[in-house]
């Protein structure tokens, strides 16, 4: 079997927290998808993605966090990475993903900037 | 496919569903709802290739999928089929996607217009999707590209193995999609050096010793049943396999294993894949090397600065001065090796005018010989002036070394106490080399060993012998440094070359200094790997 990636979610006022631990592939993109589409259902137009768990995403996993990327733009909300590791935060900035969503070093900086966009 | 469709009927046409098509809904609702809506069918749906099949594409209009298949083979153009009006979408020729009117009998008259529209708009959306897929690509291909480059970087000043392989391991799996990946590196014994997995194991890293992986790696798409190369694998569909290695040496094996797709299926590697990841390999190969030669240097350092201090240690044991006795002349010298050595004289001014001497030679080199010889300079202080006899001082200290020497070593000895006045010896040698005692006459005498050596059995005695030594005469005592002395051709210095230098007559100090500036002459700069002590105590005429 393949490293299980986990998701967990925390509702924080109109911000949902996601954290990843594991490896953010076909199932772990599919997993994240699922809470983050749960969470737009809900009303949540903020999202903030930890994933300080993670040390490897593949193309399958970005490919899936672009299309949630999307999702949240449709719906004019807005996401935001914290956590990464180096070689995943290049691998976001090369892939585009750093273009419409931001990444902070830390969760408190991600809750902050994205609250008060979100606001 | 060509439809003749005239711009009147198509703006037409746009008026109706414009609105339709450019909103928020995904594509395929926003065709069908286009469709229903320009022709009045009760429901909609659009079909896609998929592969080798016609799929039903998002989830229209209510239409239930059952009972609808595509009709094959497709007739061509505009068809009725079943009460149903079927559209094919065609950009220049192509069938990107059909629609199915439900309740469509007749193709209305704004059939060809409706169709080039949502052909055009299906098409256009799918040039989008690949163009966004090329660059998607693209930007993978970058990845990859500034991966390797940083991986490079990375490595090159990464000295700790365990990171060094976790940051090759995660880069293989993330690079190539793989679902799994084991990497481990051995030593050139086939000893494990560590093993790190993401997921199940790829394979079992004790199997590593006795692979024989082509050079370029292994990719094996069908390794549940094929094993390759006399690969074990463990839980894998598909995997690719590489050597991490240096120029005739093996460091590990990197193996990624069962390469994703969005739709869950695993993948073939490619032969891109298995570039990508040789090229991993070498990177890691070369930092692994790094580190290790790295280390040794640092072990090498750390040696030589805790020889140094053994040697200094080793100096203060050493007597600086040689005493001087009444009645008799006394010249000796060490020369210790680069390495610290275990040789170790001293003398000792005993009551009535004695002189007692030791000289030794320990087993081995480095710390563990230095410390004995500590332990032994310690041991005798302690008990010369203790011991009724010189066997029972050399059983003391044999006794005191079988007791709490930290390591099993051994040391050969030479204990001896003159009496000025009548020449008389007592002496013991516990396996050391001969002593010489050059006569007046020029003879040259050999004192032999009297006992084994000390450390080595319990219980062991010692005989304690006496010799004269006449006035003129003079004593020798070595250790083998000096007789092993080797030149370039390996020959030894010899005992005879020794004798024949004493034999001449001369004072100990001129002949101390001859002899080893004989054993020097005899080297010829060959580099010595044992201590070198010279005793020699001769009786003033």
């Amino acid at each position: 079997m393949s490293e299980t990636c986990k998701v967990s979610a925390e509702r924080r006022g109109d911000v949902a927290i996601l954290w990843t631990d594991g490896y953010i592939n076909n199932q772990g993109g599919e997993e994240i998808a699922r809470e983050a589409y749960a969470q737009l259902d809900q009303g949540v137009r903020a999202l903030v993605l930890n994933l300080e768990k993670t040390r490897i995403v593949n193309s399958i996993g970005i490919s899936i966090l672009i299309e949630v990327l999307e999702k949240v733009m449709d719906r004019k909300g807005v996401l935001a990475f914290c956590g990464l590791t180096p070689t995943i935060d290049k691998t976001f900035r090369i892939m585009g993903l750093a273009q419409y969503a931001e990444i902070f070093p830390t969760q408190d900086e991600a809750l902050r900037k994205v609250s008060a966009q979100s606001a | 496919m060509t439809m003749p469709v005239s711009p009147a009927g198509l703006e037409e046409l746009w008026k109706r569903i414009g609105s339709i098509l450019e909103t928020d809904a995904p594509l395929p609702s926003r065709i069908a709802e286009a469709a229903v809506a320009a022709t009045g069918a009760r429901d909609a749906a659009l079909y896609v290739r998929d592969r080798d099949a016609w799929v039903r594409a998002g989830e229209g209009l209510g239409l239930d999928a059952d009972g609808h298949a595509v009709p094959e083979p497709l007739p061509e153009g505009i068809f009725v089929r079943d009460g149903d009006l079927w559209l094919p979408l065609a950009v220049e020729g192509e069938i990107h996607g059909l629609l199915r009117l439900l309740g469509v009998e007749a193709a209305p008259e704004s059939s060809n217009a409706l169709a080039f529209v949502l052909g055009a708009v299906l098409g256009a959306h799918r040039l989008a999707r690949q163009v966004r897929d090329a660059e998607f690509e693209l930007k993978a291909r970058l990845l990859e590209l500034e991966s390797l480059y940083d991986l490079g970087l990375s490595l090159g000043g990464q000295l700790d193995l365990s990171a060094l392989a976790d940051e090759v391991l995660f880069r293989s799996i993330s690079l190539t999609d793989a679902g799994k990946g084991t990497l481990a590196l051995v030593e050139p014994s086939g000893a494990l050096v560590l093993e790190r997995s993401v997921g199940d194991d790829v394979f079992s890293a004790r199997d590593v010793k006795t692979w024989s992986l082509p050079e370029g790696g292994v990719i094996n798409n069908e390794a549940a049943s094929t094993p390759t190369a006399g690969l074990p694998l463990a839980t894998c569909e598909k995997c690719l396999v590489v050597s991490i290695a240096v120029p005739g040496r093996r460091l590990g094996v990197l193996a990624v294993a069962d390469k994703e797709s969005r739709d869950g299926r695993v993948l073939d590697f490619t032969a891109t894949d298995a570039r990508l990841l040789s090229l991993f390999a070498n990177q890691a190969a070369a930092a692994i090397e790094t580190a290790r030669l790295h280390r040794d240097a640092i072990e090498k350092e750390r040696m030589e600065r805790e020889l140094e201090l053994a040697a200094a240690i080793q100096r203060q044991i050493l007597p600086r001065d040689l005493p001087e006795v009444p009645g008799l002349e006394i010249a000796a010298k060490n020369v210790p090796t680069r390495q610290v050595g275990g040789d170790y004289f001293d003398l000792f001014p005993l009551s009535r005018g004695r002189l007692g001497f030791v000289v030794a030679d320990v087993s081995g080199k480095g710390i563990p010989a230095a410390l004995l010889v500590s332990t032994v300079h310690a041991a005798v202080h302690l008990q010369i002036d203790e011991a009724p006899t010189i066997a029972d001082l050399v059983g003391r200290i044999d006794r005191h070394l079988q007791r709490y020497a930290a390591t099993r070593k051994f040391l050969t000895c030479f204990f001896g106490v003159i009496e000025p006045d009548t020449g008389t010896m007592r002496y013991v040698s516990a396996g050391h080399n001969p002593a010489l005692l050059r006569r007046a006459d020029g003879r040259i005498e050999q004192l032999g060993a009297t006992g084994v050596p000390l450390g080595m059995f319990p219980k062991a005695q010692w005989k304690e012998q006496e010799v004269t030594l006449g006035r003129g005469e003079l004593l020798c005592v070595y250790t083998d440094g000096v007789t092993e002395a080797l030149d370039a051709r390996d020959e030894e210095f010899g005992l005879g070359r020794l004798a024949d230098l004493l034999a001449a007559p001369a004072r100990p100090s001129e002949l101390c200094a001859k002899v080893f500036a004989a054993v020097d002459a005899f080297a010829e700069g060959v580099p010595q790997y044992d201590d070198q002590t010279l005793l020699l105590v001769s009786r003033k005429g």
